[in-house]
């Protein structure tokens, strides 16, 4: 409850979380609250401006615009909620592993880890979108594979500071189990990195997700997604000069409040908020807990690596 | 507390945070600037207009350069810039001159001799007599890999009869050869060339066309120089032609109005925004009409009454004035107006009839939706969804799936493992040799391999009659009946070809072959 009245109290937090509070919405009732079906034809009314039938126009076909921008919101944000699900599911006990479960785990760990960082997210999805089928889900696991790392370095980062704290140690001196320490020493610590990482990632996955449709993989026509509507927009320029914004838009204002979410967790959570209540009462007492060491750690981690 | 200048503003330096934030600033209106230029503004450099005598055309990169490898009907375009076909087709398809200024069936029409034009020459000066056609034309037909073999299936020997004169035995009268030696298959390559190299041909043409390629890089563009041994050299009033690929059609305009190009291909939606933007528009009949390929052998087609359901469930008039912008024609045979092949009893066989389409698969049984996948490789995004759309209305629930072009031919024409496909067919020069790809038990659009005893009697006897003859347009016409009405093959409409002009002569309007002679830049 602390974290969330700290991330309250940041003014650009409580702007993101209105924003994606609003993107959460369409995504689950974005096709109920559709003034039209987003897959009807209206044939004779094709590459129309605004109206009050249309309030956004139509498109090539004759389809609602702000119906289809609303109906697409759920196969575009699901799609990166996915893959950064399957990113935290690989990444996250690996990064807890390596760092806990000896050096020849922790050798195989970062190789395999070292070897998805270079690999080119939008290539490699392509080619898994070619060998196992152009879907959504197929394309979804790719990119879930490659944003693996970025949770398996920030978890092993913060779990290789908090493995040489005395507490930790002492804990299991006193003969704490792995599983025990892991349990009430680390996750809560790793939790808010985590979920930092969650926030960048998920605004990364939008954009790749979005740059696959754009490209015509992961979703099949006519489902609408923000990327796929991009890419047929930018075919009618001259009819509709106007068309790329919406989805552009949309896209803008997800990824955006994504980052500075992510920004305005790390500052609740981390050094940044006791340094600004320390300047504003400087009797206050300073933490020294891990919790503060942690995200430094995890800093200087992802410098090395 | 203010601070005091200690020196005049204008000579005072910036610190680095200002300067950076200025060279940013500067940076943004620069790039500004260069973009609103870039996006059509009134260009300068108009290095397309005329006097260049070049021709810039972002058209289409052949599969190779050898035409009996290729394996795009689409590659005759390009490849009959560097290659002279044995004959050419005019403008309702009839064989005319071009290498061969002459030819002659013997009576009972199992050999044929080709006159060659005296004194032509390949590009490297190099003789173009009988016997180097003669090799030529049995390269072709014998050369492992031959995509041009099957055509010439019924030649049991090419000779040189004298310098000039190719005789043409065949195995069974087929009064088709002049038709068919107009595209690739006619197309003489330099065996001075294929005797050295052949696998050079790829990315190395050798003939004798009004171009000699100077430079290729595969997938991004060939250059091109006038061929002065070309035997209309005369007529070819550019010097250079430099070829590449199609550029995205949102960017057609704006690179033909910038200069980048001076001829574009436009898609229906580009046309009226080239002619705002001052460019010459011109739209070239075809031989090409867009169809929905059908494995018959697959479910729901192979259920010949959701195949006539599906024909009649199209309203392709929709399709074309929303798809593609007016553009075309609506057809449904595989042949223009006009030309010999082209039946007039079809002209309205499957008129837009969705009340009949649900009454067909009510007869057949079905009372809950049809289900069934439709590829699409990207040839036409509009009108594949308004398609799915069309025929969810009639009962047909199609699935779209998208494949990469890349994959078209593998998936479609080699593995026959899609159902529905929406294509193009490009035309033959030979209406045999067009029943053949569409309906042959061979044929590369014809998925499901099937065939039709009644076709290939009838096809028997059109390739017996010749093309002079008064019978041969009703014998073909009743193929091209025989074959519309008994194959699952879905025609939707012809297919213009759009292209906007900045500083280049009209083009002739040929519906078979682009040609160049007399086009000014």
């Amino acid at each position: 409850m602390t974290t969330l009245r700290n991330l309250w109290a940041v003014p650009t937090a409580r702007f993101a979380l209105v924003v994606l509070a609003a993107v959460a919405l369409l995504a689950l009732f974005g096709e109920a609250l559709a003034p039209h079906d987003p897959l009807r034809q209206y044939t004779d009314r094709v590459l129309e401006g605004p109206s009050a039938d249309h309030l956004l126009g139509t498109d090539y076909v004759g389809r609602d615009v702000l119906s289809r921008l609303m109906t697409g919101t759920r196969l575009s944000v699901v799609g990166a909620a996915e893959a950064v699900l399957i990113g935290g599911a690989l990444g996250i006990p690996t990064g807890l592993a390596s760092a806990w479960l000896g050096p020849r785990l922790e050798w195989l760990t970062l190789r395999v880890s070292d070897t998805l960082v270079i690999l080119p997210f939008t290539v490699f999805a392509i080619a898994v979108a070619g060998t196992l089928g152009n879907g959504l889900q197929q394309a979804m696991f790719a990119i879930g594979v490659l944003i693996s790392p970025i949770f398996f370095r920030v978890t092993r980062a913060v779990a290789l500071g908090l493995r040489r704290q005395q507490y930790v140690e002492a804990a299991e001196l006193m003969g704490a189990s792995q599983w025990w320490t892991l349990r009430k020493h680390i996750w809560s610590k790793v939790l808010p990195n985590v979920a930092v990482t969650a926030a960048q990632a998920t605004g990364a996955a939008l954009l790749v997700v979005a740059s696959l449709s754009f490209l015509g993989l992961g979703v099949s026509p006519p489902a609408p997604t923000w990327g796929g509507m991009l890419a047929s927009d930018l075919d009618y320029l001259a009819q509709q000069p106007w068309a790329p914004v919406y989805p552009g838009l949309l896209m803008m204002a997800t990824v955006g409040s994504l980052n500075l979410l992510a920004d305005a967790v790390r500052e609740a959570t981390g050094d940044a908020p006791r340094r600004r209540r320390k300047r504003r009462s400087p009797s206050a007492s300073p933490s020294a807990g891990p919790s503060a060491a942690a995200p430094v750690n995890a800093r200087k981690e992802n410098a090395d690596a | 507390m203010t601070r005091a200048r200690t020196s005049p503003p204008r000579l005072n330096l910036p610190n680095p945070r200002q300067s950076r934030r200025g060279f940013l600033g500067l940076g943004l209106a620069a790039g500004i600037v260069l973009s609103l230029e870039a996006c059509g503004g009134a260009s300068t450099a108009d290095s397309g207009s005329g006097g260049t005598k070049t021709i810039k055309w972002a058209w289409q990169l052949p599969t190779t350069w050898d035409p009996v490898t290729s394996s795009a009907g689409s590659d005759v375009q390009m490849l009959a810039l560097a290659y002279d076909p044995l004959t050419a087709l005019d403008e309702q398809g009839n064989a005319v001159p071009w290498l061969a200024e002459s030819w002659a069936y013997d009576e009972a029409g199992t050999s044929v001799t080709f006159t060659l034009r005296p004194g032509l020459t390949f590009s490297d000066g190099k003789p173009i007599d009988a016997a180097a056609v003669a090799a030529s034309i049995e390269r072709g037909r014998t050369q492992d890999g031959s995509l041009i073999a099957p055509q010439m299936a019924t030649i049991k020997k090419v000779s040189a009869s004298s310098d000039l004169e190719v005789l043409v035995e065949l195995s069974e009268v087929d009064y088709q050869y002049p038709l068919l030696f107009a595209g690739k298959t006619g197309m003489v390559v330099n065996p001075a060339a294929f005797e050295k190299d052949a696998a050079a041909l790829a990315t190395q043409p050798a003939g004798s066309g009004p171009f000699t390629v100077t430079s290729y890089v595969q997938n991004d563009h060939a250059s091109m120089k006038k061929n002065p041994r070309f035997h209309l050299a005369d007529e070819i009033k550019v010097e250079n032609f430099d070829l590449y690929p199609q550029q995205d059609p949102s960017t057609a305009v704006a690179s033909v109005r910038s200069g980048q190009f001076n001829v574009g291909r436009l898609g229906g939606a580009q046309v009226q925004q080239a002619k705002d933007a001052g460019l010459d528009v011109q739209v070239i009949d075809t031989m090409y009409i867009s169809v929905l390929d059908v494995n018959a052998t697959m479910a729901p087609f192979d259920d010949p009454a959701v195949v006539e359901a599906m024909k009649f469930g199209i309203d392709r008039e929709k399709v074309r004035e929303v798809a593609f912008f007016g553009l075309g024609d609506v057809n449904y045979q595989p042949f223009p107006p006009g030309y010999v092949g082209y039946n007039a009893e079809l002209e309205d066989l499957y008129a837009y009839d969705p009340e009949k389409a649900r009454q067909l698969l009510a007869d057949a049984g079905y009372t809950a939706p049809v289900k069934g996948t439709f590829t699409s490789s990207g040839q036409s995004d509009p009108a594949v969804e308004l398609i799915q759309a069309q025929l969810k209305e009639i009962g047909i629930e199609l699935e779209i799936e998208s494949i990469p072009p890349t994959q078209h031919t593998q998936l479609v024409y080699l593995e026959h493992s899609k159902a529905l496909t929406y294509d193009g067919f490009a035309g033959r020069e030979s209406p045999v040799q067009a029943f053949q790809v569409l309906f042959g038990a061979e044929g590369l659009m014809n998925p499901g391999r099937k065939t039709s005893p009644e076709l290939e009697a009838q096809l028997e006897k059109v390739k017996k009659t010749p093309t002079d003859s008064p019978d041969y347009p009703a014998l073909l016409q009743e193929a091209t009946k025989i074959a519309v009405t008994s194959f699952p093959n879905v025609f939707l409409q012809l297919m213009p070809s759009a292209i906007a002009r900045k500083g280049v002569s009209e083009l002739p309007d040929l519906p078979s072959l682009r040609r160049f002679e007399g086009v000014t830049a």
